[in-house]
């Protein structure tokens, strides 16, 4: 607003309420109150509502108006001062304390939604309830859907807010490091450029010093051995500067780093009734206790259960047999794998598992003949 | 097959077949596994012969090679992938023919196909399938692990690793040991550069060269298994017939060896590897050990060398980082008595596995590059080998000229 445009316009400025006009009152202030937006000056807003809650004195009006919610008008048009709020109060800021829900926060994040295209819908679902409070439709259906919402997704509202929060703290540090780190750029750039300069200086005075005191001859000599020095110098400083800006860079990514470590709030859950297309989050299973066999189960038996003893004339002199007991050798073992061989097999099906596995095949090439034939001979065994 | 827990374990795929044309033709129809051994035995009616070649040829088409990764004197190893799926990965083990054996094929390669094609479980190198080439060499398609092996690791000062990943890896290797022992397998040659590791972490055991099914009674086994550093007593003095003890020993010597990141008794000869095991677990006498004196290579210990069995103390002093309870397992898995030892299965059940700290998750544990290398370099070598350079010539076993 230009100053002088605004002065014209509050000329003829009139309360709406009292109708003192800024002729004669040239301190007055128009305040409006986000009820229902109508404006008023200060002294009548003073008058009315000091004593507590009353009705907006404007006619046609019954809106019951508290005196601190009256605020300064931040837009011309009262309009988009509506909207902005309305805005604000479905996304983000919150402006009121007393015994409504303030904000319905309706700050889903795109990291939070399966797809783009789900991201987008919800954009546009959000665009679709600030329109319909700004223009007034179905307020009160779209109001007791945000009502809801709130209320059943208080946790991840929270999060996300803490997130934006953490966002635009690390957003300010990032940018006052890199002004920290331009400026020690620039003082280290100055000083380098004053050393430079000196010894410059400096090895040209040496320079001299040396033509006034050697013989002629090795004047060539001097001069080289004085560019040399310079030159190394030089390319000292050029490794020293390159060290620092590594160092730097380093330190830079390492804070950067720091600074994408958020993540969204990871209990958002399913589909809240309003919002769709959010991803799905698992929480992790609790660890199964370990399990040593992993899922085998040891000494399963089918068809019988292993004795310790089965007398046999052939195995009893074995168990006197001090030589072999000495070794380790357990008959036990033995009696074990004897009496599984003896019931191997029981209740597999050959014929059966070679179907299914040529069933399995069926997408695969066509097993060949000699397959086939082998399969059968399998069969008969 | 579900009722069962012995996976595909039918009547025609037991090791004892006698039978070979028709276990054969079983095994081929499903796995598709065979066919190979067939070009090598022995002659077979015609018909059979175009059967088992034309599947050979099938499976043999089936892969490809990509790259060598290993040869020894008793095999080479590639790298190869699926005909119609690069992006697969196997290992080819081709076993060199006639580098040994004159006629016929190398005892390890068959230990190792017999007994690998019965044995399906996560800790369990898989072995998809075996053909032949055309010079007759037999190649063996195992799974492609690129981890490297235990030895690895635990040799490497730059990694670091805790009571947590130990009780991870030393449950993958008790699971693997326990299946061979549960299906009658004893694996022989259990040691840290035998348990190569997946690309996901798990440990597999691998190296069935010595490996064979437990004996029945009053057949002779050989007690010349088991890479000297993990040999069990009962081996060293002789003993010819053993059970899956003799794996646990040698799982009881990873575990220290993880723990200590040394070997813990390593011996340069038999007898130092008897005389070192005596020091530090207690000298074997009848007392602890009823028979013992009766093992062929027993070496009476006068009385006043012996040392006395060691207690639940000195293993929580040497392994401190075991835990108590550690320590009890560890105990358990060095008895010096066989017949005293834990076997697989109580291995398992025993409560360390369950208490704190949880075993490492497998895509947690420490890992390292290389492992290619590493696996080629493993599955060329010859069963019971140390590759320490130190000893590499050393005879394997010595006659002590007792009997």
């Amino acid at each position: 607003m230009a100053p002088d445009a605004a002065s014209r316009r509050d000329e003829d400025e009139v309360c709406p309420v009292c109708k003192s006009s800024r002729y004669l009152n040239p301190d007055m202030r128009f305040l409006i109150n986000p009820e229902c937006y109508h404006k008023m000056c200060e002294s009548c807003v003073d008058r009315i509502f000091s004593s507590g809650p009353a009705n907006c004195p404007v006619a046609g009006c019954r809106k019951t108006l508290r005196k601190n919610r009256f605020r300064k008008q931040t837009f011309e048009d009262i309009g988009v001062e509506r909207e902005v709020d309305i805005r604000r109060r479905v996304m983000h800021m919150q402006y009121s304390q007393i015994n409504r829900i303030t904000s319905i926060r309706l700050n889903r994040r795109e990291e939070e939604f399966d797809s783009k295209r789900a991201y987008d819908d919800f954009l546009e679902q959000r665009e679709d309830i600030i329109g319909n409070l700004v223009s007034r439709i179905d307020v009160a259906k779209t109001e007791a859907q945000l009502h809801k919402y709130a209320t059943e997704n208080m946790q991840s509202i929270r999060a996300n807010q803490a997130i934006e929060a953490e966002e635009a703290s690390s957003f300010q540090a990032r940018i006052s490091l890199e002004q920290e780190e331009a400026r020690l750029r620039r003082q280290a750039a100055r000083e380098e450029y004053e050393t430079e300069r000196r010894e410059i200086q400096a090895g040209r005075e040496d320079f001299l010093s040396k033509l006034a005191s050697g013989s002629s001859t090795d004047a060539a000599a001097i001069a080289r051995e004085g560019h040399k020095v310079l030159l190394k110098k030089s390319s000292a400083r050029r490794s020293e500067e390159e060290r620092i800006r590594q160092k730097q860079a380093a330190l830079r990514s390492s804070e950067l780093k720091r600074g994408s470590n958020l993540s969204t709030a990871d209990f958002a859950g399913a589909d809240t009734g309003l919002v769709k297309g959010l991803r799905k989050i698992k929480t992790p299973e609790p660890e199964k206790p370990y399990d040593p066999f992993m899922g085998y189960v040891p000494d399963k038996r089918d068809y019988y259960t292993l004795q310790s003893y089965y007398p046999s004339q052939y195995l009893d002199p074995i168990r006197n047999d001090a030589r072999m007991l000495a070794g380790g050798y357990n008959l036990q073992d033995y009696y074990s794998r004897t009496l599984l061989e003896a019931f191997a097999g029981l209740s597999c099906f050959i014929g059966e598992e070679v179907s299914q596995r040529d069933a399995a095949r069926v997408t695969k090439p066509a097993a060949t003949e000699g397959t086939a034939l082998a399969a059968e001979s399998g069969q008969g065994v | 097959m579900a009722l069962s827990p012995f996976g595909s374990r039918s009547p025609s795929m037991t090791v004892h077949s006698p039978n070979t044309a028709i276990r054969l033709r079983a095994t081929a129809a499903q796995n598709s596994v065979a066919g190979s051994t067939a070009a090598v035995a022995k002659p077979m009616p015609d018909g059979d012969r175009e059967l088992t070649e034309q599947l050979n040829i099938e499976v043999r088409e089936r892969y490809v090679k990509d790259k060598k990764v290993g040869e020894g004197t008793y095999a080479v190893v590639y790298v190869g992938h699926l005909q119609d799926d690069p992006s697969s990965r196997v290992a080819i083990k081709k076993i060199k023919v006639n580098a040994e054996y004159k006629d016929g094929l190398a005892m390890d390669a068959v230990r190792e196909v017999k007994y690998l094609q019965e044995l399906k479980h996560p800790n369990v190198i898989t072995l998809h399938d075996v053909f032949s080439s055309k010079d007759q060499n037999l190649s063996l398609v195992l799974e492609f692990l690129p981890g490297g092996d235990l030895e690895m690791l635990i040799k490497d000062s730059d990694i670091h690793y805790g009571v947590a990943d130990i009780k991870a890896w030393m449950g993958m290797l008790a699971r693997g040991v326990w299946w061979c022992h549960e299906n009658f397998v004893l694996h022989r040659d259990i040691k840290p550069n035998n348990l190569l590791i997946a690309s996901d972490g798990e440990v597999k055991l691998a190296d069935f060269g010595l490996a064979r099914s437990f004996a029945d009674p009053l057949f002779n086994m050989t007690h010349q298994v088991i890479t000297r550093w993990y040999r069990p007593p009962e081996l060293l003095y002789g003993a010819r017939q053993y059970s899956g003890a003799v794996d646990v020993w040698s799982m009881g010597m990873v575990f220290a060896e993880l723990l200590l990141r040394v070997p813990f008794v390593a011996g340069s000869t038999d007898l130092d590897q008897i005389t070192k095991i005596c020091e530090a677990f207690g000298t074997p006498t009848e007392d602890n050990w009823p028979g013992v004196s009766k093992l062929p290579y027993y070496i009476p210990t006068d009385k006043a060398q012996v040392v006395p069995l060691q207690g639940r103390d000195f293993f929580l002093r040497q392994f401190p980082t075991a835990g108590p309870v550690g320590a009890d397992l560890l105990m358990s898995m060095c008895a010096l008595d066989p017949r005293k030892r834990s076997t697989a299965v109580q291995c398992l059940r025993h409560n360390w596995w369950t208490m704190d700290p949880r075993p490492t998750q497998n895509q947690d544990l420490p890992r390292k590059s290389g492992g290619t290398q590493k696996m080629g370099d493993d599955l060329t070598r010859r069963g019971g080998e140390l590759d320490e350079g130190m000893f590499k010539n050393a005879a394997r076993q010595l006659d002590f000229g007792m009997k």
